[in-house]
């Protein structure tokens, strides 16, 4: 019976995790169509939230664990997937009241990083796999799309640089109903199967499923290509409006450039087997399409926060991680410490939400011709 | 801590990313240019500039959409 609840709370934990994920990470998909005015506010969300669950069912090769190869698999528990959850679901919610893009998946790993060294030591964690997964590519995924992005925002205006700048827009408004699309379906794909990927090892873990790599039930992809689609429609404006219109304003031309060489690096990284984060890869692209045309029209000051917040993201979800799976333990082994989180955590995003998530409307539309 | 960064990889993606954006860039950059010269070929009466600027728009559209169907392929693989 204990064993029953704490799994009905670890699913219901990572499809709440699920949520947070699509919502902070429409911005990457559509804010640049938003701000460009390719696509109107809600049909941009729609559309991506439509995409995000379709891509769900594309694929089922559920990944073992989000942080396989970080930390000693041996020594996961529901309660330490269960604080890790937490954690990521701070830290995404911490970074969307402020506004700032940042890693969906990176504050998955750095919660359940913290929680298993909370639980095991530092033995729990591999430090190079640390090394592989998160920091190079962190460090790879904004530089390479910067460069790209750059590179491209320059050809297109050598090609396009003498034609009206009413048929430009219109050209590249179209285009970028194109890449939003390609990078929504992505996204579904992707990050949906973080967590199948969860559920699917909580299940193991509680007897359930079993076999050492069994598929996921049809209820549980059901239940997260419908998480991460809601989370998306939901839109997390904030960030939206970070990344469409707040770091510099983009013309259609740019925001073509910015997602489809954000989206080539992100599917040639991925052919390649070297996984990147979408959104250092789109922000990193974004800045590059806005630095290449003019350095002083980005405010680097912004971009700096940014920056911050990748850079603390695995801290700060492993602290929380830590903490979680601390106080949890104070309860015992059972199901009360992870009940009473999960509890409180619910009273907290209910106060947030209610009152926030409508206060951010979409982003104003350029005036005509602006644009 | 030993790192197992595979710099092949790295350095493939290094061009491999450019190249691949360049040619999306492009394809799409050909789609404008060529409906848009051929608008203005049209209203200026000179249907054969025209038919060779709908020709170039064609051929961007089909580097695109290969582009997006890569890109859906490697969509379904991943994972």
């Amino acid at each position: 019976m204990e064993a029953d609840v704490i799994l009905i709370i670890v699913v219901a934990t990572a499809l709440a995790f699920d949520f947070t994920n699509g919502f902070h990470d429409t911005a990457n998909a559509v804010a640049t169509s938003i701000s460009t005015r390719a696509l109107a506010p809600k049909t941009a969300v729609t559309l991506s939230a439509i995409l995000n669950f379709a891509g769900a069912f594309i694929s089922i090769k559920v990944a073992a664990t989000v942080a396989g190869g970080i930390v000693d698999s041996d020594l996961v528990t529901t309660t330490v997937i269960f604080a890790g959850l937490i954690g990521a679901i701070t830290w995404n919610l911490v970074t969307w009241y402020f506004g700032l893009p940042s890693s969906s998946s990176h504050a998955l790993i750095g919660g359940v990083v913290g929680s298993a060294f909370a639980a095991s030591g530092a033995d729990a964690i591999f430090g190079g796999g640390l090394l592989d997964k998160v920091i190079v590519p962190a460090l790879v995924a904004p530089i390479v799309a910067f460069l790209t992005a750059g590179a491209c925002i320059l050809i297109t205006y050598r090609m396009v640089g003498r034609l009206r700048p009413g048929s430009v827009n219109r050209g590249y408004r179209v285009g970028q109903i194109a890449s939003a699309s390609l990078l929504s379906l992505s996204h579904g794909t992707n990050d949906a199967q973080k967590t199948m990927g969860i559920i699917t090892l909580a299940l193991i873990a509680h007897g359930t499923l079993e076999g050492p790599s069994p598929d996921p039930p049809f209820w549980v992809i059901f239940s997260a290509a419908t998480a991460i689609a809601l989370g998306t429609y939901t839109g997390g404006w904030r960030i939206i409006r970070t990344m469409g219109s707040r770091i510099y304003k983009m013309d259609p031309a740019q925001g073509f450039a910015a997602q489809g060489g954000g989206a080539a690096v992100l599917l040639t990284a991925s052919h390649l087997g070297f996984p990147l984060s979408t959104t250092h890869s789109i922000t990193g692209a974004v800045l590059g399409a806005g630095a290449a045309k003019r350095l002083s029209a980005v405010r680097w000051g912004l971009a700096g926060n940014i920056l911050v917040a990748w850079v603390l993201t695995l801290p700060a979800a492993a602290a929380v991680g830590a903490v979680t799976y601390g106080v949890s333990r104070i309860f015992g082994d059972g199901a009360l410490g992870p009940l009473l989180i999960a509890v409180s955590l619910v009273m907290l995003i209910a106060a947030m939400f209610g009152k926030r998530l409508r206060q951010g409307p979409p982003i104003a539309a350029p005036a005509p011709g602006e644009a | 801590m030993r790192a197992t960064v595979d710099s092949g990889a790295l350095l493939e993606l290094a061009w491999a990313a450019p190249v691949a954006a360049l040619i999306v860039v492009v394809a799409w950059g050909l789609v404008v240019v060529g409906t848009a010269r051929a608008g203005e070929a049209r209203r200026d009466g000179r249907s054969v500039r025209a038919a060779l600027h709908v020709a170039m728009a064609g051929v961007g559209a089909t580097l695109f959409v290969a582009a997006i169907v890569v890109g859906l392929i490697i969509t379904s693989d991943k994972g």
